[in-house]
């Protein structure tokens, strides 16, 4: 048992923190990088339409 | 130094995403001169009426429909007043305020600039569409700031 809890740590040691997954935080910042293209494209095409 | 494959795929994402802006900022900007309006140049706030560019000014063709006016924004007017102008005329404001800081917005048009005292202001537009455009101060400058308004009357 104490040799097992000891490759446990060793391996923590190597690897950092366990995987997480982020794919809710990707699909998030999609979400949000498609806000600001829009957002952005409304802005300039009115000011194409005004110029 | 270990990076998330997402976290990779998402800076690399908006990396692009800004390279685009800034492209087309700089394309507009530097070759298709469409940047904002800036002009360097100080007046005596004072002298503004009297001044050689301001007094008595009136619209001036300087060319193949191309005009000059200078307009003074003032508590509570714009002078000279409305203008008229035939269509697809391009229109090379001089604006300056002898008192306090007005707005000058042409409605429906990108034309928006800040009339400070002690700074004389140009910006330009091509006026292609025939109509009534409306000017307005859009700074508040008093209590008789709702009625600076003028027209441009395009033919």
């Amino acid at each position: 048992m104490k040799n097992a809890s000891s490759e446990k740590k060793e391996e923590h040691i190597h690897t950092g923190l366990p995987e997480t997954s982020l794919a809710g935080t990707f699909v998030s910042v999609l979400i949000l990088a498609a806000f600001m293209l829009l957002a952005w494209s409304g802005v300039f095409l009115l000011f194409l339409s005004r110029n | 130094m270990h990076i998330h494959r997402y976290e990779k795929l998402w800076l690399i994402i908006g990396s692009i995403i800004l390279l685009i802006f800034l492209t087309i900022l700089a394309i507009q900007t530097f070759f298709l001169e469409m940047g904002p309006p800036s002009h360097a140049e100080t007046i005596d706030p004072q002298s503004v009426r009297d001044s050689e560019i301001f007094a008595d000014a009136e619209l001036k063709e300087i060319g193949e429909n191309e005009y000059e006016i200078a307009i003074i924004a003032e508590m509570f007017a714009f002078q000279p007043g409305d203008l008229e102008i035939p269509a697809g005329s391009t229109v090379h404001f001089i604006l300056s305020s002898p008192d306090v800081t007005h707005g000058f917005k042409i409605t429906d048009t990108n034309v928006n600039v800040m009339v400070v005292p002690g700074h004389i202001s140009k910006v330009s537009h091509t006026f292609d569409e025939p109509g009534e455009y409306l000017i307005l101060c859009n700074e508040y400058c008093g209590a008789g700031h709702e009625y600076m308004a003028n027209t441009i009357t395009v033919n």
